[in-house]
């Protein structure tokens, strides 16, 4: 009798929610519909137009005329084309390297918690001053200091190269900072991962004779498997959301051998006051990270 | 510590006006340049606010990475300032945009008859003078003269007998056998885009080529990338492609003994002459086929529409415009004097001065305006672009019908930029 | 056997050091440069001397002082993400909870919505939110740069999460005591919501600190702009003087390493419960 009694009243209190329910919401759904959804709204209108900033000719609609421009141009091409360089290469190698780091640290030793701080340190870098670092790092000639690493591990067979201006270095050398910012945040989430895992599967794997990478494969990954979509998911949308570091390093150059996406949309949309160029450019990339959600959504519940 | 952040909060940004009793605002915007410049010029501004007690004017430091993409979306914006200065040719889209006001009947007779010719034509458009500078360029090769001697070059005299290609060439041979890494040319390729049109723009008209057909300015092809503009970018790229050119990471390639040449402006003369003194020599550009060229023109000063009192910023031209203060300005980045007067006043610049060169190829027609058109900036930025793909290795007649593809199909998406009708001249218009 | 795993456990700590002092060499080699001569910052980069100075000198710091407002820098890079991080958390924890926790016809459609959102990356709208603000005549000051960054959905999910996570006896404690919801979320939810909390402000901090693109694209000159901009300016502002860069760059992240290391443990928290950034 009571407990009904309690439901009841419960449940008035749950028409009752509504108006403050909205209230509490409010705030942050106008915020995202003034600052995210009509900025997305009218990338898409902007993109049927031909509007320059600043420039005193009429406006006209001009159909799908930006997206053609857009999508014969060989430096967007090309973008296009760096950016999925750019995931295959950095996502892999990215997540392979955290990976080992977070098995490497996930041990019951002292000091783990020192060196899970050093490999997370570069993610707490603004990507403006790494990129700045690296300029340097990158120096061309025998002094630069990549050059002399180089030159140490292959035993002085590497010439030394200029590699932010070379047209076959240039993006691999972005791809490697990128990773090296990056591996720490994907560690994390891994380690995490890792520590999840119950201790009595491993036990029970060994009791059944499992040596370590029969456990690593048939304990480990399956239990991984969220942190590692996620990690996955996350690197990729990374790849084509590369900007700071191209705008301050190359500038998209040599030969756009740099450039990427949303590089080319800030270069038409903000220095060249192209604002309809740069809208069809930001609509074409969110598709793509769209896209890229979807098929690995679809992939990895595919493979359950 | 809330309660001050909260009122910074509530202070205005950027352009205010005067409401307040005392004296009037004047909003300036000024690019980063070298420090000597940019401190004299902070204190002209100081000069000036000392001088006189209506008007207080107040300078902003914009970077030059992203000074246009600024310029642009603070006009739309509302917010530029009331003077504005700019790289010379950016002018002629400025004005097109109408962001700019006709400062040729504000400036008074005496001050715009003195002006050097090279700054009249920079600063005109559609017959209209928007802009007006207190200098003019200077550019050319900065040598070492003990260098040259050693490798057994010969030194030009004057505009006139300049090097020849080949003997350019040559001369980068003969000068790399003497030295440790055989580099031996600095292009300055530190710098940020607008350098490199301004330095190798004229490379392209002392072989017959150029930025764009200038009887129209309607398109680039058969120009840009005719085969005289090839052959020249072909000789560039050929200078790096034998190792003669230090990246100057340090910009320090020459003041550091490292290079016998620099391909620079007026504005390294002071640090160069501290590094070399009686070494320096100074010389005019190798000549492609038609004669030396260099470049010309520099940063200018316009006044915007948004100036509620352009008078003022009329008052502040006038100002830094005294021989006096265009001295004190030239003296600190070496430019051309903006007036002949002070052409002949300064040490530098006069018969026998060490810059004299500068002056001659300015006052001689050695010098190539950059185009007269609103769609220089994308004319600069495919240049600029197209000269690094040289640089790097990109075969040189497929990265300038790329230039021109850009240029051509900016032109044509603005209707081949329509002269527009002078703007009524109201601070408040505001147009989206 | 126990001498073995002494052996591993040593090798594991020596691969682990080497590992480590490689990765975090580009972190050492500013921190040591910022505090040499600037011309030894370029000799010495293509030796180990890189990274032991023999002249100590903190000129660099000086000369950034003297030559870029770096101490404007770091106001306005402390307002704007005081800010954001303040407000974020307000308005964020507010809409995490109405949709963790109250019940109203339309809390799933909502809930899409955030998650929808969550998927536009702010690359995809910074050319029209650009163009926007642009045209409203909105730029160049601490507003521009703080609120479109308020309302974030990734925060709204973590706030979501944790409180679905929550013990619900406390606040139907508090309902039957007929408290509403707003005051049941002041009085009971918050006190009790510390780590979520402490995690979104430091995760949002690191993801805000470093924003890069946006204040490029609305601020000019040096009064409103923060030190992401500041960094990428000075390293463009002739003379190049690296150990200046270097200086300001271990200026620059010194706050938010200082920041990090204290809360770290709230951060580890904050991404490992929820697994999410971006």
């Amino acid at each position: 009798m009571a407990d009904t009694e309690k439901r009841t009243r419960h449940n008035r209190r749950v028409r009752d929610d509504r108006p403050v329910a909205l209230a509490m919401l409010t705030p942050g759904l106008v915020g995202m519909i003034v600052f995210i959804v009509i900025p997305f709204l009218t990338a898409i209108f902007l993109s049927f137009t031909n509007r320059r900033l600043g420039s005193p000719l009429p406006v006209e609609f001009t159909g799908f005329r930006q997206y053609l421009l857009v999508l014969t141009d060989a430096s967007f091409l090309r973008a296009i084309v760096n950016n999925i360089i750019f995931l295959l290469v950095v996502v892999p190698v990215q997540t392979g390297l955290a990976l080992a780091l977070a098995l490497l640290l996930n041990r019951k030793l002292k000091g783990m918690v020192i060196f899970r701080t050093l490999f997370f340190m570069p993610v707490v870098f603004p990507m403006s001053l790494i990129a700045v670092i690296w300029v340097l790092i990158y120096a061309p000639g025998q002094s630069g200091m990549m050059n002399s690493l180089l030159e140490i591990v292959t035993f002085g067979y590497w010439e030394p190269k200029d590699f932010l201006h070379n047209p076959w270095l240039a993006l691999p050398a972005v791809m490697l900072l990128s990773v090296w910012q990056g591996t720490g945040f994907q560690m994390i989430v891994l380690l995490a991962g890792l520590q999840g895992i119950p201790h009595t599967l491993y036990e029970a794997a060994a009791l059944d004779g499992a040596g370590k990478w029969h456990q690593f494969r048939h304990v480990t990954l399956p239990q991984l498997r969220n942190p590692l979509i996620f990690v996955v998911i996350v690197t990729s949308i990374l790849s084509f959301r590369v900007f700071d570091q191209v705008r301050i390093m190359t500038r998209g150059g040599p030969n756009d051998a740099s450039t990427t996406v949303v590089f080319e949309a800030i270069r038409a949309g903000f220095d060249r006051a192209q604002v309809a160029r740069g809208a069809a450019m930001t609509v074409i990339f969110f598709l793509i990270v769209l896209t890229i959600t979807l098929i690995q959504r679809h992939f990895f519940r595919h493979e359950e | 510590m809330i309660l001050v952040i909260i009122a910074v909060l509530f202070l205005p940004s950027g352009c205010g006006g005067g409401e307040k009793d005392g004296p009037e605002r004047l909003d300036i915007w000024i690019h980063s340049a070298q420090p000597d410049e940019r401190e004299t010029l902070l204190a002209q501004v100081d000069r000036f606010n000392e001088s006189q007690k209506e008007i207080e004017a107040r300078a902003t430091v914009i970077p030059e990475g992203s000074y246009n993409g600024q310029v642009q979306a603070s006009a739309v914006a509302g917010d530029l300032p009331d003077l504005l200065e700019f790289d010379g040719p950016y002018m002629y889209n400025y004005a097109w945009q109408g962001m700019l006001l006709a400062i040729g009947d504000r400036l008074p007779g005496s001050v715009t008859r003195a002006l050097l010719p090279t700054l009249i034509e920079q600063g005109t458009y559609n017959d209209t003078f928007y802009s007006v500078g207190n200098y003019d360029s200077g550019l050319g090769l900065y040598a070492d003269r003990g260098k040259l001697e050693k490798a057994g070059v010969r030194v030009p005299e004057g505009p006139a007998g300049a090097w020849t290609i080949a003997e350019f060439n040559s001369a980068l041979a003969a000068l790399a056998e003497q030295d440790a890494d055989g580099k031996v040319l600095d292009l300055k390729l530190n710098y940020g885009n607008e350098y490199f049109t301004y330095a190798y723009s004229p490379v392209l008209v002392s072989a017959g080529g150029d930025l764009i057909d200038r009887s129209d300015y309607q398109s680039a092809d058969g120009v840009l990338n005719g085969p005289e503009s090839v052959q020249a970018m072909k000789q560039v790229q050929g200078w790096f492609e034998k190792g003669y050119v230090d990246q100057n990471l340090d910009d320090a390639a020459f003041t550091g003994g490292r290079v016998a040449l620099s391909w620079v402006g007026h504005w390294e003369y002071g640090r160069y002459s501290k590094a070399l003194g009686e070494e320096l020599v100074i010389l005019p550009l190798p000549d492609f086929g038609n004669g030396t060229r260099t470049g010309q023109g520099s940063w200018n000063w316009g006044i915007t529409r948004f100036a509620e009192k352009p008078e003022n910023a009329v008052r502040f031209l006038e100002f830094i415009l005294q021989p006096g203060e265009v001295l004190a300005m030239v003296e600190a980045n070496g430019a051309v004097p903006g007036t002949r007067t002070a052409i002949e006043q300064s040490r530098r610049y006069k018969e026998d001065g060490p810059l004299r060169l500068f002056a001659v190829q300015l006052m001689e027609g050695y010098s190539v305006p950059r185009p007269r058109t609103p769609a220089y900036p994308i004319i600069s930025s495919a240049f600029a672009e197209a000269f690094h793909d040289i640089r790097n290795g990109g075969d040189v007649q497929t990265v300038l019908d790329e230039a021109v593809r850009i240029i051509d199909q900016d032109i044509q998406t603005n209707n081949g930029y329509p002269p527009q009708e002078r703007k009524k001249e109201q601070a408040d218009h505001h147009h989206l | 056997m126990q001498r073995r795993r002494l052996i591993g456990n040593l090798l594991n700590y020596l691969f682990m050091t080497v590992f480590a002092l490689l990765f975090i060499s580009p972190i050492l080699f500013m921190i040591v440069g910022s505090f040499k001569p600037d011309a030894q910052v370029l000799s010495d980069m293509g030796t180990l001397n890189a990274f032991f100075p023999d002249e100590v000198t903190v000129q660099n710091y000086r000369d950034v002082f003297e030559r870029a407002p770096f101490g404007r820098y770091l106001f306005n890079s402390a307002v704007v993400n005081g800010f954001i991080v303040g407000l974020g958390l307000l308005v964020n924890s507010l809409a995490g909870y109405a949709l963790a926790r109250l019940r109203w016809r339309g809390r799933r459609l909502v809930l899409n919505f955030v998650l929808a959102v969550m998927v536009i990356p702010f690359e995809a709208i910074a050319v029209p939110l650009f163009y926007q603000v642009t045209v409203l005549g909105w730029r160049n000051d601490y507003w521009v740069q703080i609120f479109p960054f308020i309302a974030y959905p990734l925060s709204i999910y973590l706030f979501y999460s944790f409180f679905l996570g929550m013990p619900k006896e406390l606040e139907e404690a508090a309902r039957i005591d007929g408290a509403g919801p707003l005051r049941t979320f002041f009085v009971i939810i918050v006190p009790n919501a510390k780590p979520a909390f402490a995690s979104v402000a430091i995760v949002t901090l690191l993801l805000f600190w470093g924003l890069y693109l946006w204040p490029l694209l609305v601020t000019a000159g040096e009064s409103v702009r923060p030190l992401p901009l500041g960094i990428a300016t000075f390293y463009t502002l002739p003379p190049l003087q690296w150990g200046d860069i270097l200086a300001f760059g271990v200026m620059m992240v010194a706050p938010i390493l200082i920041v990090f290391l204290l809360f770290q443990r709230w951060f580890v928290r904050g991404v490992a419960s929820t697994g999410l950034k971006g």
